[in-house]
């Protein structure tokens, strides 16, 4: 009913829309009950004009009498009707309706390639547009760019993937603004190190965040690796290149670079081109000095066959009876401050040589009469390779030189099969070789004692003559193989004798060369010329000969005993020599009787050891207090004709009466 | 009684030899340890060396000569720096790799021997 009456009443509504004059219908419509409820709208107004008379009787009447009151309903009246679109399949028209469906869903699967259709726009009623107002938070808006570059694209397959840390998320919540300078280290890459840039970033966080534990394991982990020491060697390398670096390109010949930050004295300068000259004289470049080395005695020196940078030097006091721990240390060329490879030795060492077919393998001759053979290749080699102390028959008394040759084998010619070879204080000449592990030699010469009385005698003779004192062996103190026929060598002894022997002859000196009348130090043959040879001894005088000559060709004296003779790797008329007081370098060119430079010694200190460098005009000089100092040779003026013919030409005009009769 | 005591003894001995077997590698380390730290003091010994700074892989200074504020300083400008330059070279070509960076002022040079999980950077002036 009030369904009904809202109906009736809203076309009211539209005349009068006072809330009382709906009251006031609502009344009135009660009231009509007992009239037709029908009745149509139109005739509405005019029941209104009756109202008031019919309205007077009625009431009267009412009070009085029982009335009927007739209720009849009206028609549905369907306000809303939105028919299904789903009807049941049991429904009449069920079958037409699916045979429809079928029929579109053929249509729209044929739609694609069927020509009757074509794709067309349509305009639409667009619906009325309704604004709402409502209020937000303020959204904050971040820029982030990032570089990625071709490299951080490039993923090789070993690399892993970083997984970002927790620290990233913390550092998104309290920075809310990039700094734009940063942005090109915020780069996608996959390799460990760009991604921690990013948390580097808010380094502050990270610090409050990050344990000290963690640092502390860092640090052994990365202290103790193989890539931090490599760093480490590479770095000191570098430091010392920048302080060392106008020596160093004086060593390897390269032209000084002048430093532009450094400040110019003018004064100085004129004075140092007042003063350079064009005499020959040595340039001291560095000294190889270390805590280690103080105090012992530079016994030998040896250059290695593959690396010339690395030099060996052996330490060690040569008086055999006073047994001290011995020392070899591998120096660089790069780092004169501190060796690269330290070898304790049991006893003094007296001298050392590298190997040439391994280079790595460095044999040491100690004053007990033992002799080992080190691996310098590795750091962590602390113990011999091989050593010779387990051997019968190893020498008795300090092993005076050791020297590693290469034979060739007479039947293939080519290969070259490298012993080492040592004399010894018991005057025994040995070829070492390995067998089970530890050394064991051959005796390929003993060198038996000659008589002094002999010295005159110009004739070869056997030592198997009666005048001979045969019983005794007589100590060699050096010797130094052929540098083309590996079968032949020469050997120096105690006596002042010159033996040159055969390597298939055990018994008999193919020749005898007696000149000095001390102990023989050192026997060096000519690099250059295939004949000639140098020996020095304490008699103070070094003596050149020449291979078929008993008399030597030329003799120079010097002050003191000459502990040791070079020839100059590359300049066949230049030898040096090393007395306890001096360095003297003799140039046959210039002059016989006196050496062309002198270096004195510092005082207190004695020269000991010397050496050329291959492949500059350098010199290596040890001494007595353990440093090893490097010389430049500067101004030494040599031809530039072919080496050998020059020394021939200067033997031809040396001493020209002896030397053409024994060359004839 | 006699063989009771030496298959005790013989039992210890195996003992100790175990147990010196598990701290070899702990004494190697130690060893090494040493042999590191005294490279480490010979370099900041050498002339004209400012100072020395190792960096891990997070940018945390771990080991400095210097006062916090210049280490920190350097750690972070040369982190970037380094990442610059690796990537430089590796852009030219993929399969090369950065090694040592030198950088060379006015004033004085800074060595950096970059890694993947550490940067040792060496201060020198070398025109002493």
């Amino acid at each position: 009913m009030p369904f009904s009456r809202s109906v009736l009443g809203s076309s009211k509504l539209s005349s009068q829309s006072t809330i009382e004059s709906v009251n006031e219908e609502m009344e009135e419509t009660f009231c009509r009950r007992d009239f037709s409820f029908s009745l149509p709208e139109s005739l509405l107004p005019d029941e209104k004009r009756k109202k008031g008379s019919v309205k007077e009787q009625m009431t009267q009447v009412l009070l009085k009498g029982i009335k009927d009151i007739l209720i009849t309903e009206t028609d549905t009246i369907s306000l809303l009707d939105i028919p299904p679109t789903l009807v049941s399949v049991n429904a009449d028209d069920a079958d037409v309706i699916i045979e429809r469906n079928k029929q579109y869903s053929e249509v729209c699967r044929n739609r694609g390639n069927n020509e009757k259709y074509v794709e067309r726009a349509m305009q639409t009623l667009n619906g009325a547009t309704k604004n709402k107002q409502i209020q937000n938070n303020l959204m904050l808006m971040v820029d982030t760019a990032t570089i990625v570059s071709a490299f951080d694209m490039y993923a090789p397959p070993e690399q892993e993937v970083m997984v970002y840390s927790p620290e990233m998320k913390q550092t998104n919540d309290t920075e809310t603004v990039v700094d734009s300078r940063r942005s090109p280290e915020r780069s996608l890459s996959l390799t460990s190190s760009a991604s921690t840039v990013i948390s580097s970033c808010s380094l502050k966080d990270v610090e409050t965040v990050g344990s000290s534990l963690n640092t502390q394991v860092d640090f052994e982990l990365i202290m103790t690796s193989d890539k931090f020491q490599y760093s480490l060697l590479l770095m000191e390398r570098t430091v010392l290149r920048n302080n060392f670096q106008s020596q160093l390109a004086a060593y390897r010949k390269l032209p000084l670079l002048e430093d532009p930050d450094r400040l110019v004295k003018p004064k100085e300068g004129e004075q140092s081109e007042a003063e350079t000259s064009c005499s020959p004289a040595l340039q001291c470049l560095w000294v190889f000095r270390c805590e280690l080395s103080r105090g012992c005695r530079v016994s030998s020196m040896a250059w290695n066959k593959k690396n010339p940078d690395l030099l060996a030097v052996g330490y060690g006091e040569t008086d055999y009876r006073n047994h001290e721990q011995g020392l070899v240390c591998c120096w660089s060329i790069k780092n004169p401050t501190w060796p690269e490879r330290i070898i304790n030795c049991d006893s003094a060492v007296t001298t050392v040589d590298f190997s040439s077919n391994s280079p790595g393998q460095l044999a040491v001759g100690m004053s007990d009469g033992s002799i080992a053979i080190h691996n310098v290749q590795s750091a962590d080699n602390k113990s011999p390779f091989i050593s010779s102390r387990e051997c019968a028959k190893r020498h008795l008394g300090p092993v005076w030189q050791l020297r590693w040759n290469q034979q060739e084998l007479s039947f293939t010619g080519e290969e070259k099969v490298e012993s080492l070879y040592s004399v010894g204080a018991d005057g025994r000449i040995c070829k070492w070789f390995v067998i089970n592990g530890g050394l064991d030699c051959t005796d390929l010469m003993k060198l038996k004692k000659m008589n002094n009385t002999l010295r005159k005698t110009e004739q070869n003779k056997p030592e198997k003559t009666a005048e001979c004192v045969l019983s005794v062996l007589t100590p060699g103190l050096c010797f130094d193989f052929h540098p083309s026929d590996s079968n032949i060598y020469l050997t120096g002894t105690w006596e002042g004798n010159i033996h040159k022997c055969s390597c298939s002859n055990g018994h008999q000196f193919l020749e005898t060369y007696r000149k000095h009348f001390c102990p023989v130090n050192c026997i060096t043959w000519c690099p250059l010329h295939p004949d000639v040879f140098l020996s020095c001894s304490s008699d103070s005088t070094i003596q050149l000969w020449k291979q078929d000559c008993i008399n030597p060709l030329l003799s120079f004296t010097s002050n003191q005993p000459v502990a040791e003779v070079r020839w100059s790797p590359k300049h066949a008329t230049v030898f040096g020599a090393v007395n306890e007081e001096r360095l003297e370098i003799w140039d046959l060119n210039s002059s016989f009787l006196d050496p062309v430079i002198v270096q004195p010694a510092a005082p207190g200190l004695k020269m000991t050891s010397l050496l050329f460098a291959s492949l500059t005009d350098c010199v290596v000089v040890g001494d007595s207090d353990g440093q090893v100092t490097a010389y430049q040779l500067q101004n030494l003026h040599v031809g530039e004709s072919s080496q050998g013919d020059v020394i021939q030409g200067l033997l031809h005009s040396a001493s020209p009466k002896e030397l053409q009769e024994t060359l004839m | 009684m006699s063989f009771l005591i030496i298959c005790d003894l013989r039992q210890q001995e195996a003992n100790i030899c175990l147990a010196t077997e598990k701290l070899k590698p702990l004494v190697q380390l130690s060893e090494k340890m040493a042999d590191v730290e005294e490279t480490l003091k010979r370099i900041e010994g050498h002339k004209g060396v400012i100072g020395t700074i190792i960096v891990n892989s997070e940018g945390l200074p771990i080991r400095t000569t210097l006062d916090n504020s210049t280490t920190s300083l350097y750690a972070r400008l040369l982190r970037s720096f380094t990442t610059l330059a690796r990537s430089a070279v590796r852009d030219v070509d993929p399969q090369n790799d950065l090694t040592f960076v030198r950088i060379r002022s006015k004033k004085q040079e800074i060595l950096v021997a970059p890694e993947n999980n550490y940067l040792l950077v060496v201060i020198q002036n070398p025109s002493e």
